[in-house]
């Protein structure tokens, strides 16, 4: 090969590299490889959107929630044991969930914390009780007390919440604000004597080849 | 350098991305759920979401509502982790993968239907609101058009967003304005909190999709079409009559153009420059080499115009055209207020007439528990 193939041949390799690696058929687009998610304060300017409830929310909200209801004095001064009800969450956001998972979660960490301080009322097994209670009166089965007296508890409070969610969709990407509130319930009064909230935005934006 | 290890080289270096793909290769039974279920476990992964969507159109059709519920929810899953990062989608944008390579995930009107049908059996299994955050999610999928006028513009998923709310005691009157404001094909009625016998109802196949351009670049829309165009519901005294409320192909083709056509567009002109370079270079490298004094800058061109002949040749502008193929062009919605008991409920398709097509009845019995509301999903089509 003559002194100037030498030199033009490679030339002509890098060339084309560099239109290869070089060119970028999406020039012109706005971040085209997407924006991972970020979580952000609630009360931060956010500038993208979008992602729903997730495990470590769940986590965040539920513990900050037990840890506010054991420090209420209808709880933590109560005489007696306080029993509760779990009444469901309501979901009004735009992201269909397992709410009841809240719920559960909250029970639980006050249970583990509590220390029998409350106890919870299993109203959702009713059936099942009823149908063993039953069977005791029949004499089907046997009973360590008088199967004719009435146990079950009645509730002192309800434990509830909800789920509310502001969405902002442009071309720069979507944001998703959850607010996560919940209340405790005097079942006689109907005074609200306990409630609380978290707060979660997020938001998120594709890939430009999904746009 | 020898020219032909350096031709060499750059071809292998070309062609490295475009590895022989692995073959997914299986023969079809004819019938759409079974050979649904094996593309899904054994179709190419880009693939999956695309056939999740179908089969669970015709499990939906099927009354399969079980697993209609688990191919949706795997779909959406998919759906709703697209933010960021992702590589195929990274390469699909990049010169020489074609789009169609990308996860699928559907247009807008695609990801919105896949949220619809799974509102619809959030309330069958008795939790409206997770229905209405189903309907939510789809009318902000819909919110991001070119043409503002179209933003989320479909009249059921508002109509469904407020009569969800008023079934959960809190006041629909917004959503059911602006379902009446948009709608095109008819208003939807006044909301029956009553009302305990949802019947959701579709008629017609639905778009589909081709690609235009000199290079298959342009993403287009066929638009489907529907002998039905209306229902009879009857159940105990009542006869209720029912339109289009929605038409898929207006939303399909109503969206505007895509970030990603863009993209295309950019590849296309990239396919057709290098073409153009590379026949230059062969030309006039020819010309040169039949030249002694000129021949050495002539082998040069040819092999500079054969090595960009090879990159536009492996240049992929094509748009991806897998489409969800058996949505139903029109969506309906009736309620009824019945008694509670057994009750037969039939659906009758009718043509725009109002005459009744033949093969177009469908019928099912309920029992109406007080307190809950019974869903039920009437097609015109068999799957």
């Amino acid at each position: 090969m003559t002194y100037s193939m030498k030199k033009i041949v490679p030339s002509l390799f890098t060339i084309a590299a560099g239109i290869i690696l070089a060119g970028c058929a999406s020039a012109g687009v706005r971040n085209p490889s997407g924006v991972p998610v970020t979580r952000m304060g609630a009360d931060e300017q956010g500038f993208v959107a979008g992602t729903g409830v997730e495990s470590q929310d769940l986590v965040n909200v539920t513990d900050k929630m037990a840890r506010s209801i054991l420090s209420i004095p209808q709880i933590a001064n109560a005489q007696g044991t306080p029993r509760v009800v779990l009444d469901p969450v309501k979901n009004n956001t735009r992201f269909p969930i397992n709410k009841d998972m809240f719920l559960t979660r909250i029970r639980v960490e006050l249970n583990s914390q509590a220390r029998g301080k409350v106890l919870f009322l299993a109203r959702e097994r009713m059936a099942a009780l009823e149908h063993e209670r039953d069977l005791k009166q029949s004499g089907a089965v046997t009973s360590s007390s008088d199967p004719r007296a009435v146990e079950f508890k009645g509730a002192d409070f309800f434990l509830t919440g909800q789920l509310d969610s502001l969405t902002s969709r442009t071309s720069a990407g979507t944001s998703d604000y959850v607010l996560y509130t919940f209340q405790l319930i005097d079942a006689r009064t109907s005074d609200i004597v306990w409630e609380d909230k978290a707060e979660v935005k997020k938001q998120g934006l594709e890939d430009a080849a999904y746009r | 350098m020898k020219l032909s290890t350096g031709l060499g080289l750059a071809g292998a270096i070309l062609l490295a991305g475009c590895a022989t793909p692995k073959k997914y290769t299986f023969a079809p039974t004819g019938d759409p759920l079974a050979d649904g279920r094996t593309a899904i476990a054994q179709g190419p992964p880009q693939d999956k979401v695309l056939w999740e969507y179908r089969t669970a159109a015709v499990c939906m059709r099927r009354a399969q509502f079980a697993e209609a519920k688990s191919l949706l929810d795997d779909a959406l899953l998919t759906l709703g982790g697209i933010n960021g990062k992702d590589s195929g989608a990274k390469k699909a944008r990049g010169y020489f993968h074609e789009e169609s390579k990308k996860t699928f995930i559907g247009e807008p009107y695609e990801r919105v239907m896949a949220y619809y049908y799974r509102g619809i059996l959030y309330w069958m299994d008795g939790e409206p609101d997770n229905a209405r955050a189903c309907f939510r999610s789809g009318q902000l999928i819909d919110s991001d058009t070119e043409n503002k006028q179209y933003a989320a513009d479909y009249v059921l998923l508002d109509y469904l967003d407020g009569f969800a709310t008023v079934k959960l005691a809190g006041d629909g009157s917004d959503a059911l304005k602006r379902a009446q404001t948009e709608a095109r094909l008819g208003p939807p009625p006044a909301y029956n909190p009553k009302a305990n016998t949802l019947v959701f109802l579709e008629f017609g196949r639905g778009p589909g999709k081709y690609a235009a351009g000199e290079y298959g670049e342009q993403l287009r829309f066929r638009e489907g079409s529907a002998a039905t165009r209306g229902a009879v519901v009857q159940a105990g005294s009542q006869n209720v009559r029912v339109g289009p409320y929605d038409d898929v192909s207006f939303q399909a083709t109503t969206r505007g153009g895509r970030v990603m056509d863009h993209i295309l567009g950019n590849k296309a002109v990239f396919k057709s420059s290098t073409d153009i370079a590379g026949n230059a270079a062969l030309l006039g490298g020819v010309v040169a080499a039949s030249n002694r004094r000129t021949q050495e800058i002539g082998l040069g061109l040819v092999a500079a115009g054969v090595l960009t002949k090879i990159i536009s040749s492996a240049t992929t502008p094509a748009a991806d055209v897998r489409a969800w193929d058996n949505l139903p062009q029109y969506l309906s919605f009736a309620a009824l207020e019945l008694p509670p008991g057994e009750q037969t409920v039939t659906v009758q398709f009718v043509d725009a007439s109002g005459r009744p097509l033949p093969n177009g009845v469908r019928q099912a019995k309920i029992q109406v528990v007080p307190g809950h509301d019974t869903v039920l999903f009437f097609s015109d089509q068999a799957s």
